[in-house]
């Protein structure tokens, strides 16, 4: 009784500083992400607000919390609003089993990658009733897209951390980062490029980023499946875009570049250098690439990286039982 | 119904607007047609792809196009009509608003036509000054043309660079133009404003620049692997599509064709210029937008030549028309090439304060009538990066 | 250039009502012809096996009626021809090119937007440029009072005048060929 009380407390304790995590992260990231591509187009970028601007992202939410919550009519509304919260619940519980640190982690569960494997899919039902409720063709359109896309770049996905998950031998993410030493050649991703780089080209697919962002391609479908959201409702799928991907850079560092370990000292701020600098390459291919087409995205997906990454886990699999 | 003291009777009868649910008169109209389980889209008139207020209707088999149909008429402002109620004099600094990125093309359409009309001989400085702000313009043109083309697919950055470039433009033209958008230094008889030595030493400086940006550019844009597979293969527009459309300009050199204006019809002093006319390897997307960034070392290199053949004179001829000038009765066609192909003006004077009829031909409209049939059977993607190639400016169609 | 005198014989042919030569250089045009109305998807068929293009298509409202003016241009050589259609007030109605040059249908569009001209066969003549609820006269049609007669606007150039109904109707003498 004692015990599970505990662990109740922990987990509330845990949700409350992820979600401080979280929406830290976006104010940090929409701060990123703007002055980025700003000097990827020879601009400033923001530069009024605050010094060299850093106030700009909390203007920002501070507009999006005050705005009017407005919504079209004929819309579904109960699933209307529950799509954007639908969005960003799910993600909260993808951060419970994550090692920060030595210590540190929210719910260590066994089976991490399992737990977040499962609720990683749940985005894309939030997609989905956004783009079916919004009563718009193009959230419709984006919505379609947003399901094909995210079910397909989940599977090479899967298979690329399945190769990892059998190198060290457990689905605990804490036993996978003690797998690893801590200087950069003792990583998985030198054991495991081709998993990596499985595991690089999917995220940008599964987290919807360009030149993968087909779901709301605006060129094309306007915004997608969020065409008809304003206000917190918007800031809701913004938020948890931003938290998808940091999610995903969190695993990528767990599985492939050691985790919370680091050549000098251990502890969570080498886990979030790591993260950092895998957003940073995908603000970076953002502003840079243009999009690819719809099919030539899940050719991509099922031409290349699929066969690739079955290939990896055979070869993997062979290596292991051989050599072991 | 009676107006004034026309007898006028609506050819097409009496439309109802159904109301709200079913659309408006111009999707009421398309969906008539449409296979029925098929999505009607409405792309536009505010889309962030149809580069302003271009409407197209659109029939989805999926996320194929079954049938597409432009709607236009947003930015319809009756130029035909001012030209009519204007002198010519008064109606020229219209010409800078037709096509807010070549307007210094459409001055020339206009005032050229006039001038033949009329028989005016224009100074050979005036000449050279038309040729160097033209293809300026024509650059500028062409390089807004692609950044906003490769944000149509996907690539923010391309088009802030363009802007780069094009102030740089600007900055040449606003000195012999006064103005940065809605151009119109033409006067019939020459040009309103001599060129300073300021002026051609930023030309001279430009030209190196951009030739060192578009070398740049290739890297970076053109050789795009992505860019390439969203291009290559896409619309394909062929000399009888073109044919059959009165499609023009780059278009229309991209299917293999090698005209232009500037040399079928020689106006200016283009004929003592030596340039290439680029024509497509292949008639895709990708190949008309090979065709226009050629264009832009080709008008770079007139530029050169220009700047450098310049002679020294009045800008524009003795006893020019003034403000109350009126045409000769008379009929004339003038054509120039603008950025999108063949600019005419076509003007008609009974002899009267104002011209007769004017009638200007925007190649954009032709252009973009080929786009149902081009479009159709590619996937929405697909059509959005031809609507894209046609590189259209909606004030232009719209007139 | 292509050679307007063939194409000047093509529509003597066809039955046009008078033919005109032009100075190139400043009307813009090579060779014109006033053709019947029926004549003129035949002699657009012509053109169009010729390899011409229909560039433009522009009317204006004289006291005889519309003059509706087809500007075509050949793809393998400069050289730029024109006819015309005139068109009676009272029966405002033409022939649609849009089976030989489907670029034809928006330009018809936009001349039916304009005068109120009627293009009978075009598939789709709702309006174009204009709304779909535009009240009041088509924008182009001038007042009665206004209009000048075909004569005075010099769309004829150095003409012959084939048909004498056509001649006495526009006010110039059959038998004469002009210089002007």
């Amino acid at each position: 009784m004692f015990l599970s009380l505990a662990i109740v407390a922990q987990i509330i304790v845990a949700v409350l500083l992820i979600i401080a995590l979280m929406v830290g992260n976006a104010v940090v990231m929409v701060y990123m992400e703007r002055k980025v591509a700003g000097f990827i187009q020879r601009r400033p970028g923001p530069y009024e607000v605050g010094p060299y601007g850093t106030l700009q992202a909390i203007c920002d939410s501070m507009k999006l919390l005050a705005k009017q919550l407005y919504r079209p009519g004929n819309v579904d509304l109960i699933l209307y609003y529950l799509a954007p919260i639908l969005a960003f619940f799910p993600v909260l519980l993808l951060y419970l089993p994550i090692p920060f640190g030595p210590y540190l982690t929210a719910l260590p569960v066994g089976d991490g990658v399992i737990l977040i494997l499962a609720f990683a899919g749940l985005g894309v039902l939030s997609n989905l009733l956004a783009g079916w409720s919004s009563n718009n063709k193009y959230s419709l359109l984006g919505a379609a897209r947003a399901v094909s896309q995210t079910v397909a770049y989940e599977i090479p996905m899967i298979l690329a951390l399945l190769a990892v998950v059998f190198l060290s031998g457990s689905t605990d993410l804490k036993v996978v980062t003690d797998q690893q030493g801590p200087w950069p050649w003792q990583w998985n991703i030198v054991l495991q490029p081709l998993a990596f780089f499985i595991y690089l080209v999917s995220l940008v697919g599964e987290t919807n980023r360009a030149p993968f962002d087909l779901p709301e391609a605006e060129s094309e479908l306007a915004a997608g499946f969020h065409t008809e959201y304003s206000g917190m409702g918007f800031a809701l799928f913004f938020l948890s875009e931003y938290a998808n991907m940091l999610l995903v850079s969190f695993v990528a560092a767990v599985f492939f570049l050691g985790g919370y370990k680091g050549p000098i000292a251990d502890g969570f701020w080498w886990i979030f250098i790591k993260a950092y600098a895998l957003m940073f390459f995908m603000v970076w291919i953002r502003w840079t690439f243009p999009r690819v087409r719809f099919d030539q995205l899940l050719n991509i997906n099922w031409k290349w990286l699929l066969p690739l990454g079955l290939f990896n886990l055979w070869l993997t699999a062979a290596v292991i039982k051989v050599a072991f | 119904m009676t107006f004034g003291s026309l007898n006028f009777v609506n050819p097409f009868g009496v439309w109802e607007n159904p109301g709200s649910t079913a659309g408006d008169f111009y999707a009421v109209n398309f969906e008539k047609k449409a296979v029925s389980g098929r999505v009607i889209l409405n792309l536009g008139p505010q889309h962030p792809s149809t580069h302003g207020v271009l409407r197209v209707l659109v029939e989805l088999d999926g996320e194929y196009v079954a049938r597409a149909e432009p709607v236009l008429g947003y930015l319809h402002r009756m130029h035909e009509k001012m030209g009519e109620v204007k002198t010519p004099w008064q109606f020229i600094p219209n010409m800078g608003r037709v096509d807010y990125l070549h307007p210094l093309a459409w001055n020339w359409a206009f005032v050229g036509a006039a001038e033949k009309l009329a028989g005016l001989t224009v100074p050979e400085r005036a000449e050279y000054l038309r040729v160097i702000g033209c293809e300026l313009n024509r650059i500028g043109s062409h390089l807004l043309w692609w950044g906003a083309f490769v944000m149509d697919l996907g690539g923010f950055t391309p088009i802030l660079y363009a802007f780069e470039e094009r102030e740089k433009i600007n900055d040449i033209l606003q000195i012999i133009t006064g103005s940065r958008l809605t151009m119109a230094n033409f006067r019939f008889g020459g040009v309103c404003a001599d060129a300073d030595e300021r002026f051609f030493r930023l030309c001279a400086e430009f030209i190196p620049y951009l030739r060192e940006r578009l070398k740049m550019y290739k890297g970076l844009v053109t050789d795009n692997v992505i860019l390439r597979r969203r291009l290559e293969g896409i619309g394909p527009i062929d000399v009888d599509l073109c044919q059959r459309y009165g499609a023009t300009g780059p278009i229309l050199r991209a299917a293999g064709l090698a005209r232009d204006t500037r040399k079928d019809y020689p106006y200016g002093v283009y004929p003592k210029l030596d340039f290439p006319i680029p024509t497509g390897p292949i008639n895709d997307s990708f190949g008309r937008y090979l065709v226009r960034l050629a264009e832009i070392e080709t008008s770079l290199s007139i530029i050169e030549q220009a700047i450098k053949d310049i002679p020294q004179g009045p800008i524009i001829m003795d006893k020019a028309p003034k403000a109350t000038w009126k045409l000769p009765a008379g009929e004339s066609y003038f054509t120039v090439e603008g950025a999108r192909g063949q600019i005419a003006a076509h003007i008609t004077s009974d002899g009267g304060k104002n011209p007769y009829r004017v009638k200007l031909r925007a190649p954009g409209f032709s252009n973009l009538s080929l786009f149902a049939e081009a479009a159709k059977g590619t996937l929405l993607a697909d059509a959005i990066a031809i609507l894209g190639s046609l590189d259209l400016v909606i004030p232009e169609i719209d007139r | 250039m292509s050679d307007p005198e063939k194409w000047l014989a093509n529509w003597r042919a066809a039955g046009a009502w008078s033919l005109s030569r032009h100075d190139l250089a400043k009307e813009g045009l090579l060779a014109s012809a006033f053709l019947p109305t029926k004549a003129i998807l035949n002699c657009a068929k012509e053109l169009k096996e010729a390899n011409f293009s229909l560039l433009d298509l522009s009317a204006l409202e004289t006291q005889e009626g519309f003059v509706v003016t087809y500007h075509f241009d050949s793809l393998n050589e400069p050289g730029r021809l024109a006819f015309r259609a005139l068109v009676p007030h009272k029966k405002p109605h033409l022939p649609s090119l849009y089976d030989v040059f489907q670029g034809a249908e928006w330009h018809e569009r936009e001349t039916a937007d304009f005068f109120g001209l009627i293009f009978d066969q075009n598939p789709n003549l709702i309006p174009l440029l204009l709304a779909d609820d535009h009240y009041g006269p088509p924008p182009l049609r001038k007042n009665p009072a206004d209009l000048a007669p075909l004569k005075k606007l010099g769309l004829l150039g150095s003409f012959e005048i084939l048909d004498p109904d056509f001649g006495a109707l526009i006010g110039e003498d059959s038998q004469k060929e002009s210089q002007s």
